[in-house]
């Protein structure tokens, strides 16, 4: 008898099947969750931007995701990539490793990239209600954004024949180049926002004109008043106050400042005024007087410290007493040291010296003019934010306040609720509470300007920044791969918690999921 | 460490699979068949993993698996390599897969006479320091002063663990090594390593096991992270019997011992004499394992 | 025909080599070594063929089997005694996993104490474990049976032990036709059997199973066994036509009118066999092929001679029980309506059996009781 193979008795029929039929999420009782937790950098942002959040973007190259993030809380990033004082690298976790990230980069290369993919609309859209945006500073042009982008139809009434406020008036083009500027502006007006220049309020119209065209409307004047300063030889052509200074070579009407140029002041106001005026043609020396020390001016340390490098000479501890001066011309101011005591500053007449000089700059500050606003309607509502408000701050802080309103106006109808952004999180995460063993000698690096090796520095401090770790030491496999990103598979999660034990970024926590019924 | 690469690499796991939750065995076989890739078979002696794998037709890995009996990994290791070899399978990498009994104990026998043949495959012992699968009983790999089922309290384990590296160095194979699972890469770069020689290769990768270590499951590879920087599991390889290398440097004088067995119940009743012991051998292990690098 | 004189170890080994085999895992024990020594020797002179690798153990020689086995090669291993009762764990193994492995077994007593005469008891215990067990009686029937054990098993897809005695078969010289390779190779063809492991194909080989599903494997296994007389049928067939000779699984050598007969196995049958002219009317059955047992043959065997009395002869002994050979042969003519009386000699130790020891168990039957079943031990009829 020929036997065939198949004749012969035997279980072994072939083929064998994946063990995945076999749901091994029923074991947990406990499933682990992404985190938003606070970090430093968040902390420390005037915007409260998701900072981890458009890093980790970035590090995928999913600028338009960046993009996205970033907008929720600012939409400027070119801007504010060029003249953020950026407090959150100050708190950056990573500077305790090597060093910390440059934010800065990645938040300016997500700005060019928006400024480089804007696709305008392709009609226009219906618009909800009309708004009156007063002053086309950043607050003013942030308000406008996120009313626009809210279906609102806005119209700025700006003073001048200049758009942007500070932003094209007070801050020299070294530190924002104009065309950037320029950009941005374009995009709010592609956007269906109408700018009225040469529109002062009080003088080409008054407050309870607005109401007749617009629902509401919000003031964002800034503050532009000038402190004047009353020493002697102070009323002279060639004293000027900072923001006069800058506004004239900011559209490049440069100032007769002679070769010597002493500025007064401690603000970014004077700093500027001094960087800005090292590069008028002809200067030769710029000398800044300071009642107080330097870690003491109120200006921006890194702003300083370029300053310096840039050749300004600092006189710390000295008050200008006098300006000496010819009928035309100034030659000099006298100056005294001073320093301060528990009563006040005390001036020290017996240490004084001139500085030659042919001009000075005075940056004592800045207070808002209320003048225009004329007597307002109590049965109106009224809205205003940025320095009109705070006094001079941060563009940041205007770009905040501008939002803040938006918001305000679009929940107008329901009672006013609490705008604050700044969500209690509790505290920010930690460099010692970062989970950095997990990543076994991390490889330290040098920061630089690439945005995209920036965002792969960044710890992700209570974010997930998509590391990958999780998926890494899943004993189930359970975290599976989705567009770059790690999502856990909770079909065979069995709540083990190895990856929030794990988690460098302390961005994962065990928690009960809700009950199901059986 | 750059967790992108081995990311991305083929993994030979499935999920759905047995072992239990935090399972250090269910991280090494993971790693250690994502760093060989998809050509291997694997011989598959009693241990958790006989249980992890699955019942027929189920399975686990993505490759064959032949279960054996306990004591019989190196011969039926050596018999499926030869096989294949004269079935035409040059390219296929038999993998010898058992736990610390069946290398240390009860398979010692076969993984000896393997060795010494030179026998072309790579054994694989995933260490979770006592027969774990049948209920946490003493083995000659479980570390002295450890309580076991076998050796419960107040009894602990009297000998010390077994030099299981200096045997197989003895044997002058092409390839020996020390990995875990905190140490992801270097375990990868250790397999690679092996697969690319022929002869007979033996990595020995300790396995944290939660229930049976008296561990939270969460802290599995955080615990073998820390029997790497107290010194208690050197990370190391050596070629040929001859050439000694440490592959991740630890100073394990930053960290103390205690800080490694605190953290598990089964060495919950070490008093200091017992600590000292155990540190004792640890440093004089380290100190003899430096002597050898040096050369 | 090719004619040499050589010992059944010898011829053993010569039909390895003449099948063609792919590994052989080898380890030395008193009376097999001349087994793994012919291998060698073959190796030595380049004509061996395969792989020959010596071990550190009996129990890891089959286990190496086993492994190779399954990656679908063609082994074969040799052991004796204390071998295969340390092979214990693997010979249950590779029979529940379908493996063709072909393993001579030379019969040994198992100590304690030490001895070396042949006593069958070690491959009888291992009669449980699912491998095929076929006893032979001369060196011609050793080199016979190999090569028909390969071809048996991988039709089957079940291990077969070949077994013989000690010193009386593995180190007595006779003439035996050893065959040319060629013509074995015609015959039994290259290893034929579906391989387990096939790099590719992730199979969860042998791994836990049910008591549900072990109990259905048993029963397949057994199923495949119970086609061992047919398929052994057909494969001694075709060895006729090539070789002139044949086998079965029971021979049977009754004079007509005889109603007595022994019932003998291996070396102890060819004795008898010799001795038969000298004894009146009483035949002999020889059992070749114990598992699978031939119940159905034996029982057609009692029926056509009309067998009054069976003399078994049982070189081994199941101690709180019986010899093993009466006992397997009482549970087959259990279903017979008249069943003949059986007198069990037994042989234990492997003690030497006489013309003398024959004659008196004849008569000492006779003498004792009517019992239907009486248990003679050899030293008392000496």
């Amino acid at each position: 008898m020929q036997l065939i193979a198949s004749q012969v008795p035997t279980l072994f029929a072939g083929g064998s099947k994946a063990i995945t039929v076999n749901k091994t999420g029923e074991w947990r009782f406990l499933t682990p969750f992404k985190m938003n937790r606070l970090s430093p950098c968040r902390q420390g942002c005037l915007l409260d931007g998701e900072i981890p959040a458009w890093l980790e973007a970035v590090k995928q190259k999913k600028w338009a995701e960046a993009w996205e993030i970033m907008s929720r809380y600012n939409p400027f990033p070119a801007i504010t990539g060029y003249v953020c004082f950026n407090p959150c690298e100050q708190n950056c976790n990573r500077t305790q490793l090597d060093q910390g990230i440059n934010i800065r980069a990645v938040e300016k290369a997500i700005g060019l990239w928006r400024l480089d993919h804007y696709q305008p609309p392709e009609r226009n859209k219906e618009v909800k209600k009309e708004i009156a945006i007063v002053g086309s500073g950043p607050a003013g042009l942030s308000c406008a954004y996120y009313l626009s982008s809210a279906g609102y139809g806005v119209t700025i009434y700006e003073r001048s024949a200049v758009i942007g406020g500070m932003l094209a008036l007070g801050i020299p083009e070294y530190r924002l180049p104009r065309d950037i500027l320029r950009q941005e502006l374009a995009i709010l007006k592609a956007e269906g926002i109408i700018f009225k220049t040469n529109s002062a309020l009080g003088k080409d119209f008054q407050l309870d004109d607005l109401y007749k065209q617009h629902e509401q409307v919000f003031l964002a004047t800034g503050a532009w008043l000038a402190r004047k300063s009353n020493i002697p030889g102070a009323e002279s052509r060639y004293v000027y106050n900072a923001l006069d200074f800058l506004c004239q070579y900011n559209q490049s009407r440069i100032p007769e400042v002679g070769k010597t140029v002493v500025v007064i002041g401690g603000g970014n106001a004077a700093i500027d005024s001094a960087r800005s005026a090292l590069r008028i043609a002809g200067v030769q020396h710029v000398v800044l007087i300071y009642r107080r020390s330097r870690p003491e001016m109120p200006a921006d340390q890194h702003e300083i410290d370029l300053a310096e490098q840039e050749g300004v000479e600092f006189i710390f501890n000295a008050l200008p007493r006098e300006i000496i001066k010819t009928e035309e011309r100034i030659i000099g101011v006298r100056i005294d040291y001073c320093r301060t005591e528990k009563q006040g500053l005390f001036v020290d007449r017996d240490r004084s010296f001139i500085k030659d000089c042919q001009s000075v700059i005075m940056a004592l500050g800045q207070v808002p003019d209320l003048a225009g606003l004329g007597t307002i309607n109590s049965s109106q509502n009224i809205f205003a934010g940025g320095d009109l408000v705070s006094g001079p701050a941060t563009v940041a802080e205007a770009i905040k306040a501008g939002h803040c309103a938006a918001e305000a106006i679009k929940n107008v109808d329901e009672k006013l609720k609490d705008l604050s952004f700044q969500a209690n999180y509790g505290d920010p995460v930690t460099f010692e509470y970062l989970n950095l063993a997990a990543r076994n000698n991390l490889d330290l690096k040098q920061r630089d300007d690439n945005p995209v090796a920036e965002a792969e520095r960044c710890l992700g401090c209570g974010t997930c920044n998509s590391c990958g770790i999780c998926y890494l030491y899943c004993p189930d496999l359970a975290v599976v791969i989705a567009n770059g990103r790690f999502e856990f598979n909770l079909d065979y999660c069995k709540g083990c918690g190895i990856c929030v034990n794990e988690c460098p970024a302390r961005a994962l926590e065990m928690k009960e999921e809700p009950a199901n019924d059986f | 460490m750059k967790p992108e690469a081995l990311v991305h690499q083929q993994e030979m796991v499935y999920s759905g699979h047995n072992a239990c939750p935090g399972c250090g065995a269910a991280l090494a076989v993971r790693f250690l068949t994502k760093a060989l890739g998809s050509n291997i078979a694997v011989a598959l002696t009693a241990s958790c993993w006989s249980i992890i794998a699955g019942m027929p037709p189920l399975n686990a890995l993505k490759c064959p698996v032949l279960h054996c009996p306990f004591p019989s990994a190196g011969s039926v290791g050596s018999g499926l390599k030869r096989g294949l070899e004269a079935k035409g399978y040059h390219e296929t990498t038999v993998v010898v897969l058992a736990g610390d009994g069946g290398t240390f104990d009860i398979g010692l026998q076969a993984l000896s006479g393997a060795a010494q043949r030179n026998e072309d495959f790579i054994f694989v012992c995933y260490d979770n320091e006592a027969y774990m699968n049948t209920g946490m009983q003493t083995s000659s790999a479980t570390p002295f002063g450890a309580r076991t089922n076998t050796a419960p309290y107040p009894l602990f384990k009297e000998g010390e663990k077994k030099d299981i590296m200096q045997i197989m160095a003895a044997h002058s194979v092409p390839y020996i090594a020390t990995a875990t699972i905190a140490y992801p890469e270097d375990l990868d770069a250790k397999l690679k390593k092996a697969k690319a020689i022929k002869g007979f290769r033996f990595i020995h990768i300790l396995s944290p096991c939660p229930p049976g270590w008296g561990t939270e499951s969460s802290e599995t590879v955080e615990i073998s992270r820390l029997a790497v920087t107290t010194g208690f599991f050197p990370l190391f390889e050596v070629d040929n019997g001859t050439t000694w290398r440490m592959t991740v440097q630890a100073d394990i004088k930053s960290v103390p011992l205690s800080e490694y067995l605190g953290r598990q119940k089964r060495f919950k009743n070490m008093d200091q004499a017992k600590l000292e012991h155990l540190q004792a051998e640890v440093d004089r292990d380290y100190k003899k394992l430096m002597a050898k690098v040096a050369k | 025909m090719t004619f040499e004189m050589i010992s059944g170890s010898q011829a053993a080994a010569t039909a390895v080599q003449r099948v063609g085999v792919d590994l052989i895992a080898a380890y030395p024990i008193t009376p097999q070594t001349a087994i793994v020594e012919t291998l060698a020797d073959f190796d030595a002179r380049g004509e061996l063929g395969g792989e020959f690798v010596s071990v550190e153990s009996e129990y890891s020689a089959l286990a190496f089997c086993t492994g190779a086995s399954a990656s679908g090669a063609r082994v074969f291993t040799a052991t004796a005694s204390h071998g295969l009762a340390y092979m214990h764990e693997m010979i249950h193994w590779s029979s529940g996993a379908r493996l063709p492995i072909v393993m001579v077994n030379v019969n040994r007593a198992i100590g304690a104490p030490w001895c070396l005469d042949p006593d069958q008891g070690d491959s009888l215990s291992q009669r449980d474990t699912g491998w095929l067990q076929i006893y032979c009686a001369n060196a011609q029937e050793v080199f016979d049976t190999v090569l028909q054990a390969f071809s048996l098993a991988e039709k089957l897809l079940l291990p077969c032990m070949v077994v013989f005695d000690g010193f009386y078969i593995s180190h007595t010289y006779e003439v035996v036709d050893i065959a040319e390779k060629s013509l074995v190779q015609s015959l039994i063809g290259p290893p034929n059997f579906k391989a387990q492991v096939v790099p590719g194909y992730p199979e969860n080989l042998h791994g836990l199973s049910t008591g549900e599903t072990v109990h259905k494997l048993v029963k397949n296994r057994d199923d495949a066994m119970h086609l061992a007389p047919e398929v052994f049928a057909e494969i001694n067939k075709q060895f006729k036509k090539v070789f002139g000779r044949s086998y079965q699984d029971v021979d049977e050598y009754i004079p007509a009118g005889a109603r007595k007969a022994f019932m003998a196995v291996g070396a102890l049958a060819e004795t008898v066999k010799w001795s038969l002219p000298d004894l009146e009317n009483i035949g002999l059955i020889k059992l070749r092929m114990f598992r699978p047992f031939p119940a159905e043959r034996l029982r057609a065997i009692v029926k056509a001679y009309e067998l009054e009395e069976i003399i078994v002869l049982d070189r081994n002994y199941s101690i709180g029980s019986g010899g093993v050979f009466a006992q397997e042969l009482c549970q087959a003519l259990y279903q017979l309506p008249v069943k003949p009386v059986i007198r069990d000699l037994i042989l234990a130790g492997g003690i030497d059996l006489t013309g003398d020891m024959l004659l008196n168990m004849l008569s000492a039957g006779n003498a004792e009781t009517n019992d239907q079943y009486l248990e003679v031990w050899g030293d008392h009829l000496k």
